[in-house]
């Protein structure tokens, strides 16, 4: 008989594959927070109040009969007729008619971490350090090696132990004495501020239905939520217009109905005028994002793009995204952006339907990857 | 180490064997045994097979069930593997009288893993397999991202168990219809022409279709024909198919392999601690192995009543029981186990010897699922005959469903038809479609089956699952749309 004290497991493999299956579990919760942003719970959700997320696509499938009409044997007592709990008897606990495989997943998520689940994919795209006036507080890095330090640095010390060996003639580890000693160590960094401002503009006139404002507060509740929790020092200015467009505060723009016609060029010449007056774009990096339903006074489209391609040289992104339940439509602002400027350069436009396409749109706009590749 | 040491293991081990040959009949082939800390034995468990492939599956089984041994709801004293050597892990930390019960009760399954029919169409030279598979995922994993490779896992474990079940009955082919001439043939000339006529549209039909025959080895029908996979994910699915395998012969033998490993541990520990003082720590532990499960069956405990039961109408049976059994009253009880731990499995095991006195023993009684809660259960019956109906018909198909694919080209548009081949029961809704959308994730195209309405067998419904991840429910048979 043979008896080893070892399990010809390879060690740890299985915290290993738990750690696997949670980073499957999370990915499959942020996959679908991404899917219900649109929900009431999950908006009024703060830090103290929870929402509860469950977790789909993680039961074990698999062909079973119909539980409602399932029979069995069990053990125990009982006489025929007797109704049983779960487990077998009146009050127990058990497995009796619980469901094969089956995973219940729920987790509660407060908007911390709805944030920390969602923002990581986003970033304000192309934002430069702008004219150094002022510098934010030092940072302190780790990235230099010393003959003293809080923390010896191993692959330092060996190489500079065989340089010494070398220069003694023999080429090999050993005798690590004082003299080969190396440590990691800090210094301090300051780090350049790259102070962005945001114009948050909003179509408020009449074809803006009340879904579609609906829709388009969404958006906007998100890219605030998203700037403040990653990028405090953001300055946000919310401008509606109708055929004129003025600023508001934070409150008149998520809650006021306002209506009338449409002149969409009226937003980007107001954000254009605030822009010179008060954000030089070189002590700033300038985004503009415009939620339209794209129902634009014909006539205008021109001058609208006009003065979105005066502001795409000076602006890191100026995105446009129409809430409108069909896509295109030969009058939409869409359609003639698509025909007019699909290859401007800074400019980036996405459409919405329903509150599902809301996420893949800001991706759009607060995309990840190298900003020079990815918008097109 | 609790005051042992591994030599000391070693010594049990070779006093046990003495009783388990010498008394049981037992020659049981050298097993290796690993004395491990508990989450290397809960790991292990997890997997199925040591040194697995990884997945988060396996990860997520463990973190369950370690989960619940770490809130001391849950033990595992043993675990065995029917390879070659067998490998059965012991857990560091239990008591010398628990490992020896442990060590005895292996020797039960080790002489089951060998003699068993069934157990034998296992192929247990699987570890150099298992490892090379785990080898080639992980290659696939760094290849293809990881998961990429564990959503076919998952598709492909969904509907792995779906293949040939009696491995040792081959089907018998489905045969194309032939026009048979007659003595009186040349009166009817009309009839003749007809039938000819329907033989050739028959078999026209026939050979159009495809499958030609139901197949009831899912995932090995989309390995071999479904479109536009690439090589490694072939494999993959070949992989699960094959693992899966492994376990099926399990599955049929769960009641007798337990049965045979709690009598080896009964038979060998009584003789080895009595009349020694840790005899009621044995005991102590043997009642907890095969204490009832309210609510549903411990196989431990149905399975050596049924040997028990074996081992008394060889010894001393009544006078139903000497008409019933030409061997009753005559057979040496451990010769009379022995063989039927060679040739049967569970559901033989049930048919012939789950007699009314087993019955009363486990105190089996059989429910029924209440509908509006299907969390309570009715009891249904006390009596064998009700009983047994019941665990046999989950044991003839070990509760799988009955599946098989029936078209691989449906509605024309290469859509996959499947047909549950119910017995009275139809397919859970929520699970059939969750599964469909796997299968529709192999196969690249909508997978639909064919089902019945809960216990109306008048009223079938389909249910369709897109790769995309989507399902629906027809009440009518789905037209291409």
């Amino acid at each position: 008989m043979t008896v080893v004290s070892e399990s010809g497991l390879p060690h740890d493999a299985g915290r290993r594959d738990a750690q696997h299956h949670r980073d499957r579990l999370r990915k499959k919760i942020t996959e679908q927070l991404k899917e219900r942003i649109g929900e009431e719970d999950i908006i009024a959700s703060g830090p103290e109040k929870k929402v509860r997320v469950p977790i789909k696509g993680t039961k074990r499938w698999q062909f079973i009969l119909d539980r409602g009409q399932g029979e069995g044997v069990g053990q125990g007592d009982g006489e025929p007729g007797d109704v049983l709990g779960p487990g077998g008897d009146a009050a127990g606990q058990g497995e009796a008619g619980t469901e094969p495989g089956e995973e219940l997943y729920e987790v509660w998520l407060d908007m911390n971490d709805v944030e920390e689940l969602l923002f990581s994919e986003l970033e304000l795209p192309r934002l430069k350090p702008k004219s150094g006036t002022d510098l934010e507080a030092a940072q302190t890095v780790y990235d230099q090696i010393a003959r003293k330090g809080p923390q010896l640095d191993k692959k330092s010390t060996l190489r500079e132990n065989l340089l010494r060996n070398a220069k003694r003639g023999h080429v090999s580890l050993g005798g690590i004495d004082k003299p080969d000693l190396r440590y990691l160590s800090y210094r301090d960094v300051p780090k350049p501020r790259n102070r962005a401002v945001i114009f948050l503009a909003m179509d408020v006139s009449g074809s803006m239905t009340v879904e579609r404002k609906r829709m388009a507060r969404l958006f906007f509740y998100w890219c605030v939520q998203f700037l403040r929790s990653r990028y405090e020092q953001t300055e946000i200015v919310f401008v509606a217009h109708t055929t004129e467009a003025r600023e508001v505060n934070e409150e008149e723009f998520f809650n006021r109905v306002e209506s009338g016609g449409t002149k969409v060029s009226s937003v980007f010449e107001a954000v254009q005028q605030m822009q010179r007056d008060r954000y030089p774009a070189e002590d700033w990096n300038v985004y503009v994002l415009h939620v339209s339903d794209g129902d634009n006074f014909a006539a205008d489209n021109q001058r609208t793009l006009e003065l979105i391609r005066t502001l795409t040289e000076i602006c890191s992104l100026v995105g446009y995204l129409e809430v409108s339940s069909s896509s295109g439509g030969s009058h939409k602002l869409s359609t003639y952006y698509e025909r007019e400027a699909s290859d401007l350069d800074g400019f980036v436009f996405a459409h919405a339907a329903d509150d599902r396409q809301l996420w893949p749109a800001l991706k759009r706009f607060f995309v990840k990857d190298d900003v020079e590749t990815a918008i097109r | 180490m609790s005051g042992y040491t591994l030599d000391d293991l070693r010594t049990i081990d070779e006093q046990c064997r003495e009783v388990a040959a010498n008394e049981l009949g037992f020659d049981v082939p050298d097993v290796v045994y690993h004395l491990v800390r508990p989450e290397e034995i809960y790991f292990a468990a997890a997997n199925g097979l040591p040194a697995r492939y990884s997945s988060a599956r396996w990860g997520a089984q463990f973190d369950e069930a370690y989960g619940r041994y770490q809130r001391g709801q849950d033990r595992i004293y043993e675990l065995i593997f029917n390879t070659r050597p067998a490998h059965a892990y012991l857990m560091e930390g239990n008591s010398l009288v628990a490992q020896t019960l442990v060590i005895a009760h292996c020797l039960g399954h080790g002489y089951v893993f060998e003699n068993n029919a069934w157990l034998g169409a296992v192929d247990r030279e699987i570890m150099s397999r298992v490892v090379s598979a785990a080898d080639r995922i992980a290659d696939y994993m760094g290849a293809h991202g990881r998961d990429r490779v564990e959503d076919l896992l998952e598709a492909c474990r969904a509907i792995a168990v779906h293949q040939s079940q009696a491995q040792l009955i081959s089907k018998a082919r489905v045969s194309e219809p032939v026009h048979r001439p007659r003595p009186y043939d040349v009166l009817f000339p009309a009839e003749v022409t007809a039938d000819r006529q329907r033989v050739e549209t028959e078999r026209a039909a026939l050979r159009q279709r495809f499958p030609r025959e139901p197949q009831e080895d899912l995932l090995g029908f989309i390995e071999a024909h479904a479109r536009g996979l690439e090589d490694w994910q072939r494999d993959v699915m070949s992989i699960v198919r094959s693992e899966q395998s492994y376990f099926l012969p399990q599955m049929r033998t769960k009641i007798i392999n337990e049965g045979a490993a709690v009598l080896a541990h009964q038979e060998i520990c009584q003789r080895l601690f009595l009349p020694a003082d840790r005899y009621w720590e044995y005991e102590r532990l043997n009642a907890g192995v095969i204490q009832p499960h309210p609510g549903q069956v411990n196989p431990y405990n149905l399975g050596i009543n049924i040997l028990r039961e074996i081992m008394h109408i060889a010894r001393d049976p009544d006078e139903e029981e000497r008409e019933r059994w030409s061997w009753a009253g005559q057979a040496d009880p451990f010769e009379q186990v022995r063989s039927v731990l060679s040739t049967y499995d569970d559901e033989a095991l049930l048919r012939e010897f789950l007699t009314p006195k087993v019955c009363e023993l486990s105190r089996l009684y059989a429910f029924e699922h209440i509908q509006q809660d299907p969390r309570k259960i009715r009891v249904s019956s006390r009596e064998a005959d009700a009983i047994r109906d019941v665990l046999i018909r989950q044991h003839t198909t070990f509760g799988i469903p009955h599946i098989e694919i029936i078209d691989a080209d449906f509605r024309g548009r290469g859509d996959l038809l499947l047909e549950h081949q119910h017995e009275g029961i139809g397919l859970d809704d929520e699970y059939a479609r969750g599964t469909l959308t796997q299968i529709a994730l192999l196969w690249g195209k909508p997978c639909t089956i064919r089902t019945v309405n809960g216990r109306d067998t008048d009223a079938p419904v389909w249910f369709t699952g897109q790769p995309d991840g989507s399902s629906e429910r027809h009440d009518s048979e789905p037209e291409a749309s």
